[in-house]
């Protein structure tokens, strides 16, 4: 539960409560938020864990640790990753099971 | 060897093993606090390669395994209500309650939804104002950020339909419990590295000075622990106890200040019972009265659920290193991955399941049978 997952910054977002940017992690990209990494720019690199990048690395650590994670099957955090949208978009797609309420 | 084959980089690692074996002049017994890193150790056979060097007693830092049983049955209670969504990281799903699990909750139709993150929680509960969300807050200090951010963000955007089951448990004071109890083998540890990504490594020095204890700031990758284990093996055979950095690549003797900062602001210590270990004082944390409206104990009245776990499963002595997965009676045949006892079983991290799942339940039988005939 606590290994993290290294993926680059390719987006920023402002306008919310808190800055969040969009991170790629070989291909499959997701929202993240960047409130405890304030200083992170597109292209930089940072080890995301439950949707919140923790720390910064560089790019030679974040393909170490990505190839590291793949070679012993331990790229968990990308399937929770793609569990959880389809929990999200199944929960959307049944507004009569939760009720009424949905906004998009 | 098995990990030979699967690591990239096996005349390094080798090498660093060779340094350890050459460095110490006798057994060393360290722990590792994670439960990723334990997972690790057993699936490449790291501790198995080291035998009469290291000696690696496994550590309660799984927080799937360390969640009481109580708070999951709480957690069924909730789930179980036609007005709450529960939402939760997947691992907890097949943690096995007093009575079932949340799994099964799930399959007779109650609302437990898996989420990635609390963030995702806090959207289905704007999303489903007339529903009652709670997450479980579960975890260590690397889930701590994530979960005081969504509560924060909660009371901020005035999301009052949400609330979390808490269940945080913090690493220095297990590892002070595990250094004061009076049969006590750890003698040095490795920590682990993406807890002192977010927590830095402060803490840990004054328990490395009061307990006389090495504790090295360890990744979780092959090479990571080796050589974790060679800057502890080396700090022993010269007799310093010092809190060094392994993993100097993403963490600092700070840690991530804005992460803690809103920890404290969200958070407060307070006494946590461990599944397994027992209550372990300040030893985990719970939401300041600032955030008391947030609280799903509080909100449910949940208090008058408690629950006492079964007398046969030895998790309290596997997770304290008194014991390995296999010596206990349990092990394999009345407790298995598909049909768990303890929690140490239910998750790939949790000692007990990393044991079964890397093929020591062979290696227990065939020293019973051997035994046995003798
Ligand atoms: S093998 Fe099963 S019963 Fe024994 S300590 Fe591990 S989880 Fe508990």
């Amino acid at each position: 539960m606590c290994l993290g997952i290294p993926g680059q910054v390719v987006e920023l977002r402002d306008g919310g409560l808190v800055p969040s940017g969009v991170v790629d992690f070989g291909g499959a990209r997701r929202e993240v938020c960047l409130a405890y990494t304030p200083d992170v720019g597109v292209g930089d690199y940072v080890v995301v864990h439950v949707g919140f990048a923790i720390t910064k690395v560089d790019e030679a650590e974040a393909k170490r640790t990505y190839d590291a994670l793949a070679a012993m099957h331990e790229l968990g955090e990308l399937e929770a990753m793609r569990e959880a949208d389809a929990t999200l978009a199944d929960l959307d797609a049944l507004p009569s099971k939760v009720g009424p309420g949905i906004v998009a | 060897m098995k990990f030979l084959s699967e690591y990239r980089d096996p005349a390094l690692a080798q090498a660093l093993a060779r340094r350890i074996r050459e460095t110490a002049t006798r057994q060393w017994t360290l722990m590792e606090v994670c439960g990723g890193q334990t997972h690790t150790i057993v699936r490449q056979g790291l501790d198995e390669l080291l035998a009469g060097a290291v000696e690696m007693i496994h550590g309660p830092g799984c927080p799937v395994c360390v969640t009481p049983l109580e708070q999951i049955d709480r957690a069924v209670a909730l789930a179980t209500r036609d007005d709450v969504i529960f939402t939760s990281f997947g691992d907890m799903l097949r943690v096995p309650g007093s009575d079932c699990d949340l799994q099964q909750v799930r399959a007779r139709g109650g609302q437990v939804r898996i989420v990635y993150s609390p963030l995702d929680a806090l959207t289905i509960a704007e999303r489903h104002p007339d529903k009652q969300v709670v997450f479980f807050a579960v975890g260590f200090e690397t889930t701590a950020p994530a979960n005081a951010m969504a509560v924060w963000q909660a009371r901020m955007r005035g999301i009052r339909n949400f609330s979390v089951l808490v269940s945080h448990v913090t690493v220095p004071p297990a590892m002070e419990a595990i250094l004061s109890a009076p049969d006590n083998r750890v003698q040095g540890f490795l920590a682990a590295g993406h807890v002192c990504a977010v927590m830095g490594w402060t803490e840990y020095e004054p328990i490395a000075a009061r307990y006389r204890v090495p504790i090295v700031v360890t990744g979780f990758e092959p090479l990571d622990l080796l050589e974790g284990m060679l800057l502890c093996v080396e700090q022993l055979e010269r007799g310093t106890h010092e809190v060094v950095n392994q993993y100097a690549r993403a963490v600092t003797r700070e840690g991530n200040a804005p992460a803690m900062r809103l920890i404290r602001e969200v958070f407060e210590l307070k006494d946590r019972q461990w599944r397994g270990i027992g209550t372990i004082p300040m030893s985990g944390l719970g939401l300041r009265p600032a955030y008391a409206e947030f609280d799903a104990e509080r909100r449910f009245a949940l208090e008058d659920i408690v629950a006492s776990e079964p007398v046969e499963c030895r998790a309290g002595a596997v997770l304290t290193g008194q014991l390995k997965p296999h010596q206990c009676p349990m092990f394999g045949t009345a407790c298995t991955p598909e049909r768990p006892m303890g929690a140490p079983m239910v998750s790939s991290e949790g000692a007990c399941a990393a044991y079964y799942n890397y093929g020591r339940f062979r290696t227990a039988r065939a020293a019973a049978t051997a035994g046995a005939g003798t």
